[in-house]
């Protein structure tokens, strides 16, 4: 299939009905709202002209008309309309749409929910009905503060407190991005006290003050925020009870070995104080198979947390 | 004759007939058409047909007769024109961000055009914008598709350390959820209602039928019996005591303020929706977060940590 040929009728097709509207559009216009270069879009419109009704004469063609560099289009309204958006297209946006639109703290949210539903009359309600995008997440609060210091190019403050090493740090970040990942909304960027790029979950985030200080602007789009192991991180195999295995496909595994009543996931973890928090939360549904450090760890948090609810 | 001319003409003349046109008009009336191999011409109106309806041009077939012996070609010029729902340069902009901020803006590009063009707007580029939700996943849009027109799909399914099965699946629904998209929909072959990860599917997506092969499901409850989330159900409330190193996440999750105690630890209200995510989340802290009441919740606690204090005490 020729699918460059096809690429030109996609974009005659919606070249056209913009010309009906706007007689007189410039050739450089053209090609810079609609793709291509100048030169392809004058051949295009050159095609153009030859086309039209069966019968093909003299009131049956489309009146192409380029004087200078000004383009003006008539007797064809038949494409007064754009071609109707295809189901992949009406989909897509839709996703997109109702995902940010879920997503109070951003500015966008209010346009996008009323673009939603237009989406929604495009494509059927009940069509649509069976589409989903839950990006409900902790920390939400801190989104607009964020967005407030991407926009405008400031260096932000943190209260943070690390998962894996349970304490409360200060330090300022050169923000990148903010990004939706498994569930949870991160602060990505530059940061100044580890002298390094930082992924920061917003639900640890205690507070988040935006300073005056000018931030510099990523240079690409940072990696996704998923842990990758250090070396000298230790090494961890548990065995999974099946109310668990969500866990395996959580963490970033090794190895996941099926036995007949439980999953064994091998992986690392940034430390063992934060393995036996995950084993001892996961309330007797994942086992320790090693180190036995971590499995002495978890029992003693385990003992202090009996003790704190001795009856 | 350039290729782009014929399928002009073709689309122009389907739009403008008021009967849907026999081969046999096509080749004859349609500039483009005239060969002389009735073959060729054949084959090559069923590449146009085919290369026209990818890319959403609403080429219908007509019976010609009673007896279906002969079809016609039509476009429907109510299907073709986009529908005049339009958009504000407002909610177009925020589109434009969503679809970068989805990664989904290469998929979505076209069909956003289209809105600009209809609403006449003469959008600035939008700068990346400074937020991204990753939505993009293989196979998405192809189950999409299927699921919004009610087609049966097949595909091979790969769970972790199995072998892949073949599956046949009746697309409900397809769902976003912690990160992640499932497919839910009515497994042929298990008789049942299974959710898939789209990131586990191998290979290629089939359609296994035609539009409206089934009829939809309404029990959108059910989605959430195959994609865990929260149970719904009444929630109750505890009253529990932080740590004050901990003080401000539990705040998070607390109802109203918090009651400093004479010990630094400040209590709090939380809502409880399911026991056992509450006795998990409480864990999660250990020995971080104390339980005050109800004494039902403190005992699970209690239990729970003692389970795994492995002391037997």
């Amino acid at each position: 299939m020729s699918s460059a040929t096809l690429r030109r009728l996609e974009r005659v097709l919606l070249m056209v009905p913009w010309l009906l509207e706007h007689p007189g559009a410039t050739v450089s216009e053209l090609a810079e709202r609609f793709g291509g270069s100048p030169e392809e879009v004058l051949r295009d419109l050159d095609t153009l002209g030859y086309c039209g009704l069966p019968g093909y004469g003299g009131g049956d063609l489309v009146e192409v008309t380029v004087f200078g560099d000004r383009v003006t289009v008539r007797m064809a309204d038949f494409f007064a309309r754009p071609l109707a958006l295809s189901v992949k297209e009406a989909v897509t946006l839709l996703l997109a749409a109702r995902a940010l639109a879920g997503v109070e703290a951003l500015p966008e949210a209010g346009p996008l929910a009323r673009a939603a539903d237009k989406l929604e009359r495009l494509l059927g309600a009940d069509a649509a009905a069976g589409l989903t995008v839950e990006l409900k997440a902790p920390g939400a609060e801190h989104l607009p503060a964020v967005r407030e210091a991407l926009d405008r190019g400031r260096v932000v403050h943190l209260a943070y407190r690390s998962e894996s090493k349970a304490e409360l740090t200060e330090r300022d970040v050169e923000p990148w991005t903010i990004t939706a990942h498994g569930g949870a909304w991160y602060l990505q960027g530059w940061c100044r006290l580890a002298d390094g790029p930082r992924d920061f979950r917003l639900d640890r985030v205690r507070d988040l003050e935006v300073l005056a200080e000018p931030a510099p602007r990523a240079e690409h789009a940072p990696a996704p925020p998923v842990y990758r192991a250090k070396p000298g991180d230790p090494e961890v195999t548990l065995a999974l009870a099946p109310q668990a295995r969500w866990v395996a496909e959580w963490l970033v595994t090794d190895q996941v070995r099926e036995h007949d009543t439980h999953l064994e996931v091998v992986f690392r973890a940034a430390t063992l104080d934060w393995a036996a928090r995950l084993v001892v939360s996961l309330a007797g549904q994942a086992r320790v198979v090693g180190p036995e450090e971590l499995a002495q760890r978890a029992a003693e948090l385990a003992r202090a947390t009996r003790e704190l609810h001795a009856p | 004759m350039d290729r782009l001319e014929r399928l002009i003409n073709l689309v122009i003349a389907l739009r403008e007939t008021r009967t849907p046109l026999a081969t046999a008009d096509i080749r004859e009336r349609v500039a483009g058409y005239g060969q002389d191999d009735y073959e060729a011409f054949r084959r090559m109106f069923e590449r146009d047909k085919a290369d026209l309806r990818a890319l959403g041009v609403p080429i219908e077939t007509q019976a010609l007769d009673p007896w279906g012996d002969r079809v016609g070609y039509r476009i429907d010029p109510e299907r073709y024109d986009l529908p005049r729902i339009e958009f504000t340069a407002n909610e177009l902009a925020a589109l434009s961000v969503a679809v970068e901020a989805a990664g989904l803006a290469d998929r979505a590009g076209s069909g956003l055009r289209k809105l600009e063009v209809a609403a006449g707007q003469r959008l600035a580029g939008t700068p990346p914008p400074a937020v991204g939700v990753g939505l993009g996943a293989p196979h998405l849009e192809v189950l999409a598709e299927a699921q919004v027109a009610r087609i049966p799909v097949r595909f091979a399914y790969r769970k972790p350390g199995e072998a892949a099965e073949r599956r046949t699946v009746d697309p409900h629904a397809l769902v976003h959820r912690r990160g992640r998209w499932y497919l839910v929909g009515d497994d042929h072959d298990r008789a049942a209602r299974r959710a898939f990860r789209l990131d586990r599917i191998a290979g290629t997506v089939a359609f296994a039928g035609g539009p409206g092969a089934f009829e939809p499901a309404d029990d959108a409850a059910r989605v959430d019996a195959v994609v865990p989330e929260t149970q719904p159900g009444e929630p109750q409330e505890a009253a529990v005591a932080a740590a004050p190193d901990v003080a401000w996440l539990v705040a998070r999750a607390a109802r109203g303020g918090g009651r400093a105690r004479a010990d630094g630890w400040t209590c709090y209200d939380v809502p409880v929706v399911d026991a056992e995510r509450f006795v998990s989340w409480v864990l999660s802290f250990a020995p971080g977060v104390e339980v005050l009441t109800p004494a039902e919740l403190r005992a699970r606690v209690r239990t729970a940590a003692g389970a795994l204090a492995g002391d037997g005490a």
